[in-house]
């Protein structure tokens, strides 16, 4: 496609190399520039991974030294598939934390982007506003929700909930997962607004006054117009929604601790504890693989998104 | 017809100022909770009317502040101006000097290591650091924290870097600029508003971190975050001195997303949305 936008450009002057010198230059420049970032992530990320893979095929307890470091192949892979208890339950827990977040977070950032894309006084007073969640420190706030907000003895939801005369709720202790899957849903939503409404201000206003002329109401409008036309801004949320919402970890450790149980206990978090507190590194190892597989899949999708953008705006 | 109108129109714009109310009612209350006494504070029902103090924000500036500032402050901006300077002309490159092929390639593997879940590698991390006796030791955060931000600036440069005219580069190029005369003298002051906003993106992510400063650091190390879940199994419950340093912890990130709110979105997308 470079190549054919070249040749045509030759042709429209012809005899005059206008692209000829600097390209000339621009061989002779220094080649290695990304070789340092490059080096620097596989240094911090990329060996670091291997080595995770090379741990996750022996067995090693830093809590029984006289154990060593046998090679065992991929016990810890089918132990972890079918012989630890918990291991399946957490996929669902993280599955349903994932999917409840980016699900509340979708429709309550598509309402305020659609009531924020409205010309509406103190209108980028009000964006600002609506993004501060999506700033606040995460697991401070989660701090916060629980004893300020959602505790049953000092909290202001339940305060609110008894003046319309329903009974204390212990939030984290009735709905532990639940109360997760809501704070983070609280922090992804200006996040979704901020992506939906770059979409809604890329639509022409064109189309939106050609729908309101042919008299389709507002929920039509959305729905057969707007909506389509926001399909990429919504694959970009989805994605990059679920890949952070995967790594929740202080919202967690903060508030539930992963309990009770392992009610609350998410692949990331899991991995955390059979690190750190097990130290069963083969076996933590194991499950850090199994999410970097998971997360992988996510970014593929991811990069298809953004080449084609890089592509259109090339050619 | 007319009327109609006009009374739905107030009737989103009312709904419109609810709705964010609500979405920021939790920040604002626990600002309000920081200037209460103690007694104020888990009083049922919540007091509207009290008289302001600042005695909270004392006690917990008096509780230690200063040092996880410190750490907070030295972590966030180093390993940003670190991943600014490994980042820009690995950008520059991908932009101006890769084919299109590897530089898609470049892309993929900065994403995945972005992607990555941190606690897969969390674990041999934590095994090399130990035995690098570097845990609990503010050079490793720092060091971790580029690696985490590293990814963000490159492609958030790379996006701004695509956008730069051309011809002011082949300019460049046809003076006989050096790689680095290009790239510090005509590159980084063009792109200028976007390498700002992804230094201040990757600052609230440092800044924002919980996973590596409490997976990482016990006494020597510890953020500002730390010290909030230090605090508050220390001490059990005090409301509104946990809120006066939440409220400090949190403006930081709050002032400086406001402030870059115009590139948060093609920042944290890289480009793939405007």
């Amino acid at each position: 496609m470079k190549q054919a936008n070249q040749a045509a450009q030759t042709a429209t002057y012809p005899g005059i190399q206008v692209r000829a010198v600097p390209k000339a230059t621009r061989r002779g420049q220094a080649k290695w520039l990304h070789l340092p970032a490059l080096a620097y992530m596989i240094v911090l990320t990329q060996i670091p991974f291997l080595l995770a893979v090379w741990f996750s095929l022996h067995s090693w307890n830093l809590l029984l030294p006289a154990q060593g470091f046998p090679f065992v192949g991929l016990a810890n892979y089918i132990n972890t598939f079918t012989g630890d208890p918990n291991f399946w339950p957490i996929m669902g827990h993280t599955l349903e934390l994932v999917v409840g977040a980016i699900t509340l977070a979708l429709v309550g950032g598509t309402v305020l982007a659609l009531l924020l894309n409205r010309p509406i006084w103190g209108r980028n007073v009000l964006r600002g506003l609506a993004t501060i969640p999506f700033l606040v420190t995460p697991s401070v706030m989660a701090l916060l929700w629980k004893d300020l907000f959602l505790s049953p003895s000092s909290g202001i939801v339940d305060w609110a909930l008894h003046l319309v005369g329903f009974p204390a709720v212990p939030w984290f202790s009735s709905f532990p997962l639940g109360s997760v899957t809501f704070i983070v849903a609280w922090e992804w939503t200006p996040f979704v607004m901020l992506v939906i409404l770059a979409g809604l201000q890329s639509i022409p206003d064109e189309v939106m006054e050609a729908a309101q002329v042919d008299g389709a109401g507002a929920f039509a409008t959305f729905w057969r117009i707007v909506f389509p036309l926001l399909r990429k801004p919504y694959e970009i949320a989805l994605l990059f929604g679920t890949i952070f919402i995967f790594q929740t970890f202080g919202e967690i450790y903060l508030t539930t601790s992963g309990g009770p149980g392992i009610d609350t206990n998410t692949l990331p978090y899991y991995t955390y504890r059979t690190a750190l507190f097990s130290f069963q590194i083969g076996q933590a190892a194991t499950l850090g693989v199994i999410g970097v597989v998971v997360a992988i899949l996510a970014a593929r999708g991811m990069l298809r998104l953004m080449t084609e953008r890089t592509a259109s705006e090339r050619s | 017809m007319g009327y109609t109108h006009k009374w739905s129109q107030s009737f989103w714009t009312g709904l419109t100022y609810i709705l964010v109310l609500l979405l920021v009612f939790p920040v604002l209350w626990m600002v309000i909770t920081g200037f209460k006494t103690e007694v104020a504070a888990i009083a049922i029902p919540p007091t509207l009317l009290f008289q302001p103090t600042l005695d909270q924000f004392l006690l917990a500036i008096n509780s230690g502040f200063g040092a996880y500032l410190f750490n907070s402050a030295v972590a966030s901006l180093v390993s940003t101006a670190i991943a600014l300077v490994l980042g820009i002309p690995a950008a520059y490159s991908m932009v101006f000097q890769m084919r299109k092929k590897s530089s898609d390639d470049m892309l993929f593997f900065v994403l995945s290591t972005r992607f990555m879940p941190f606690a897969a590698i969390l674990v041999p991390l934590y095994v090399i650091i130990t035995r690098l006796n570097l845990l609990d030791n503010l050079f490793t955060l720092i060091i971790v924290y580029t690696a985490m931000n590293l990814p963000l600036i490159i492609w958030m440069a790379r996006s701004y870097f695509m956008d730069l005219p051309k011809e002011v580069l082949e300019g460049a190029w046809l003076d006989g600029c050096s790689t680095f005369q290009t790239i510090v003298s005509v590159v980084v002051p063009m792109a200028a508003p976007g390498l700002a906003a992804a230094a201040l993106l990757s600052i609230i992510f440092a800044w924002n971190d919980f996973f590596f400063a409490v997976s990482l650091t016990y006494t020597n190390a510890p953020t500002l975050p730390i010290m909030v879940a230090v605090f508050t199994s220390n001490e059990g419950l005090f409301l509104a001195k946990v809120s006066a340093l939440a409220t400090l912890i949190m403006l930081v990130p709050v002032a400086v997303g406001i402030y870059a709110q115009k590139h948060l979105v093609r920042g944290l997308t890289g480009g793939a949305l405007k």
